[in-house]
């Protein structure tokens, strides 16, 4: 009578444990549907921002400066990609975990992400007349400007990380001038609002695996129930 | 931690769209273009004259790549192949369906979560039975 009481009881908490994770993988599985709905409205308003800023700045620069047929087929890397790790859920599974890298630069082939590499900067040394020169000639902005990128060219990183911000405005302008030289601002902008849509749909991605994941074991539960 | 499915990692991988020229200029600017050694571009700009066919060998192209990790495909476009979309069950490359310019997203056509109604539907069908 006591064995049966244990047994029985036993079995209870078996079947509370197994509610317990079937709930679990449900939370998490509503969870990240949730998650996914929100950044996909959000997605939604920045790409409406970007597509708007796009359309202002070919009002501004004329339809001919911006349209596909100006697109770059020479052979080129991405200047912006993906890392893509192997994420453990449990023993039994692993998903992928995707992380963006922006900016990388890919000059001679040799890629610099500032986790990454470590080399010490390489700064050109130009003598005080040439500067002198530049700063004093009328047209000095837009010198100085190519002066300065000029300057930065050569460095790749460093362990503080501060060139690597010039990097990525050296390689922001370099995908700026597939449309010219001098560009409008709201081309700029629409950059922007490009990037901020890519870092949502990475973490849509993220999300999207985990969401795929979870369903998989809450219909593999709803089996196991059924069955 | 056997017969685990292997996942493929990649230190650079590309994103790869299928889009109207004005979301695939967008993400160009954000620096995502490719192109290889053989002129292979990893996007295809779709417009009126863009045929079923173009848009399914360039969906079965970036799918069969091991260099892209990412699918970005507007949703509207994607309803036009929506059989081989939702075919797709590798978790890489990931695709994800865009709204566009002229078609805003629509959650009950998006192919993960017309698959989880579809379930709920099944299951609540089946308690009702039961």
């Amino acid at each position: 009578m006591m064995e049966d009481q244990e047994e029985k009881g036993n079995a209870e908490n078996g079947i509370g444990r197994q509610k317990q994770v079937k709930d679990e993988y449900l939370l998490q599985f509503l969870d990240s549907l949730d998650g996914y709905l929100t950044l996909l409205d959000s997605l939604s308003s920045t790409l409406s921002q970007g597509w708007l800023e796009l359309a202002s700045a070919r009002h501004a620069m004329g339809a001919s400066r911006i349209n596909g047929a100006l697109l770059d087929l020479k052979v080129h890397a991405a200047a912006t990609s993906l890392k893509v790790s192997e994420q453990d859920v449990d023993s039994m599974e692993s998903q992928p975990c995707f992380t963006l890298c922006k900016w990388a630069s890919s000059d001679n082939g040799e890629r610099s992400s500032g986790e990454e590499k470590s080399l010490s900067p390489q700064l050109r040394h130009r003598n005080n007349s040439q500067l002198s020169g530049i700063i004093s000639s009328p047209v000095s902005f837009s010198h100085f400007f190519n002066f300065f990128l000029s300057c930065e060219e050569e460095k790749v990183s460093t362990r503080t990380g501060t060139p690597l911000i010039l990097v990525d405005q050296q390689q922001r302008q370099k995908s700026l001038s597939v449309f010219g030289v001098l560009v409008s601002p709201k081309l700029r902008s629409a950059q922007l609002s490009f990037e901020r849509a890519l870092e949502t749909l990475v973490e849509i991605a993220n999300l999207h695996t985990t969401m795929l994941s979870m369903f998989e074991q809450v219909h593999k539960e709803l089996e196991n129930t059924n069955g | 931690m056997a017969n685990r499915p292997q996942i493929r990692t990649a230190a650079s991988a590309l994103i790869a769209m299928i889009a109207d020229e004005d979301t695939v200029v967008g993400f160009l600017l954000a620096g995502v273009g490719n192109v290889d050694l053989r002129r292979k571009t990893n996007y295809l700009i779709v417009d009126s004259k863009t045929t079923i066919k173009q848009i399914e060998d360039a969906f079965k192209e970036f799918t069969s790549r091991e260099d892209i990790a990412i699918v970005l495909i507007s949703q509207y476009v994607a309803n036009r192949i929506r059989f081989l979309v939702d075919s797709h069950n590798k978790p890489i490359p990931a695709i994800l369906e865009i709204p566009s310019k002229d078609h805003p997203y629509d959650p009950a056509q998006d192919s993960v979560l017309s698959r989880v109604k579809n379930l709920v539907s099944v299951e609540s069908v089946a308690s009702d039975r039961r």
